[in-house]
């Protein structure tokens, strides 16, 4: 069912109440608008471990979590992340970043995902949902040959065993 | 079984010949009291000859009367053939126009038959092709018209009731804007998108399908997938409608963000609304048989009105723009957000000034096209747009 404005958000009011108010400037760009749809979509039916909204009054300005999964050595961790639109989203990759600290090869000191979807390979059929899926992908399979660090992706084809030592540690130190 | 029907058709044939000579004069008076003069001479305007026109209005305009006609012509395929005193009682009966019963006796055979439909279908087409396609028009015209009719409130019920219907608005919806599909375009993958999204896509984003990343080689030519489009126009007509009425908005929005006068211009284009109202106030003062000297000072009165308010409107538009050369463009747009009457009363004022375009126009034409400005109202354009597509249409079937 169609739910307009910001009233569908099940237990998360806080922000959707806030959006709510903000609505009527923003449905005219189109933007918008599809950003305010991947917010209901991912209200009913949010992915696996993961959730995602505005931050505040700022409908391109979000925040996501992603639980580390189980059997990686993030497990037990809560990774906040950033994500900001672009204004002519979808059209441009939103641009992700991590706001806890991680030990990920694809993941560059300052927490930006290096990931090919949301750069060149971006298409705007992607939506968050897909992109949250991804992120949480990465982090259990890392790419070491797409790395942006690259030391942490030596050690993840060479001692596998040490790396997820280290990325286990730093979930313990920082996402807990 | 075969000899009962060509004696059928035997009679068929008989009866209506027997019909047709003393009814002729009657078929006359019959013209004349179902459609004035003045219709007529603009019907011949539009390219509609009489018996056309008969046919049309009597399938467009799906009148109680026809009920009857109906069962008689039921009666005319009978094997009994039809007794004296029946026949002298449709002679009698003033409403029988003839030649409507000729025809669709021409068509209802091949419901009779149907073995031989395709056959009698083709003949009809090359052999009296101008009645029978006409007539074929105008039943196409009907269908649509009940179609429309019919729509609106069938669909309400309808799209709620559908019980896939969710599944449905999935399937529909657009990747990229995630709603219902605005006049979709197919790419040569087989996935479907919004035009403009798909347009957009392949502006911003390379030629590639958004889903599967294969080339679009004529990503800028898009073409609307007209099965898909209309399957979506049927089963989510309201929020077909809501996204063309924000599209107008938004335009019309981006419009009066550009200038006041680019605004004047956009509502005129986009807003159809002022241009209906004049064209049916016109029609109206013309059908209420007002000779043509009384329009001409009517509407003399009413230009100088609109002279005025042109005036008006033109001293508005110079007035923003200075007060959009002075302060600087943030200012102007509040200042405009603050008065939201300014921006209404323009649009008034433009409706007006269309409005004296037109009657300046219709004066200018009135002389020797004035039963035709009359008459040519919107109903009859929109019927006459439908009549195109199914010639059209019947043509592509040929």
């Amino acid at each position: 069912m169609m739910i307009s404005g910001g009233g569908g958000g099940g237990g998360k009011s806080s922000w959707s109440s806030s959006t709510s108010s903000w609505v009527p400037t923003t449905s005219v760009s189109a933007s918008g608008k599809r950003i305010q749809r991947e917010m209901v979509e991912l209200n009913n039916d949010p992915p696996p471990d993961c959730s995602a909204g505005p931050k505040g009054d700022n409908l391109y300005h979000w925040i996501a979590t992603i639980i580390g999964t189980p059997e990686t050595p993030y497990q037990g961790g809560i990774f906040f992340l950033d994500i900001k639109f672009p204004i002519d989203y979808p059209f441009k990759p939103p641009e992700v970043v991590f706001k806890t600290r991680i030990y990920h090869c694809n993941v560059d000191p300052d927490g930006r995902v290096s990931m090919g979807i949301l750069k060149d390979d971006w298409s705007p059929a992607l939506t968050i949902t897909k992109v949250l899926l991804e992120v949480r992908s990465i982090m259990t399979n890392p790419d070491p040959y797409n790395a942006v660090v690259p030391g942490i992706a030596h050690l993840y084809s060479g001692d596998r065993a040490k790396h997820d030592d280290i990325a286990a540690e730093w979930t313990v130190r920082f996402a807990k | 079984m075969e000899n009962k029907r060509m004696v059928a058709n035997e009679e068929q044939r008989r009866s209506p010949r027997n019909q047709k000579v003393p009814l002729t004069d009657s078929n006359g008076q019959n013209m004349a009291t179902l459609f004035s003069p003045r219709f007529k001479s603009a019907a011949a305007m539009a390219g509609w000859d009489e018996e056309a026109l008969l046919l049309a209005s009597l399938i467009v305009e799906d009148t109680p009367d026809r009920d009857p006609k109906h069962k008689k012509r039921y009666v005319l395929h009978s094997k009994t053939p039809p007794n004296s005193s029946r026949k002298r009682r449709a002679q009698r009966s003033p409403q029988a126009p003839i030649p409507v019963v000729l025809d669709l006796d021409a068509e209802e055979t091949p419901k009779i038959d149907s073995g031989r439909k395709k056959k009698e279908k083709k003949a009809c087409v090359e052999n009296e092709g101008k009645k029978a396609c006409v007539e074929n028009e105008g039943s196409k015209v009907g269908e649509g018209g009940n179609e429309s009719k019919e729509k609106n409130p069938g669909d309400a019920s309808s799209s709620s009731s559908l019980p896939c219907i969710d599944k449905l608005r999935d399937e529909l919806s657009c990747a990229i804007c995630l709603e219902i599909c605005f006049e979709p375009s197919t790419t040569p993958c087989g996935h479907s998108f919004c035009r403009k999204c798909l347009r957009s896509a392949a502006d911003k984003c390379g030629k590639k399908c958004p889903k599967c990343r294969q080339l679009i080689s004529n990503g800028r030519s898009c073409t609307v997938n007209t099965v898909l489009w209309n399957t979506i126009q049927l089963l989510f007509p309201q929020e077909v409608e809501a996204r063309k009425e924000a599209s107008a908005l938004n335009s019309r929005q981006q419009a009066q963000n550009l200038s006041p006068e680019s605004a004047f211009f956009a509502y005129l284009r986009n807003d159809t609304q002022p241009l209906r109202v004049a064209s049916s106030r016109s029609t109206n003062s013309m059908r209420s048989g007002t000779t043509a000297t009384t329009t001409t000072t009517t509407t003399s009165t009413q230009e100088n009105e609109d002279a005025a308010l042109a005036r008006m409107l033109q001293r508005e538009i110079d007035e923003q723009r200075s007060l959009g050369t002075t302060r600087t463009r943030l200012a102007r747009l509040r200042a405009r957000r603050g008065g939201r009457g300014v921006s209404t009363s323009q649009h008034e004022d433009a409706a007006l000034a269309l409005r004296m375009q037109r009657e300046e126009f219709m004066q200018t034409y009135r002389g020797s096209s004035q039963e035709q400005s009359s008459r040519l109202t919107s109903t009859s354009l929109a019927r006459e747009n439908l009549r195109a597509m199914a010639s059209r249409a019947m043509n592509r079937r040929r």
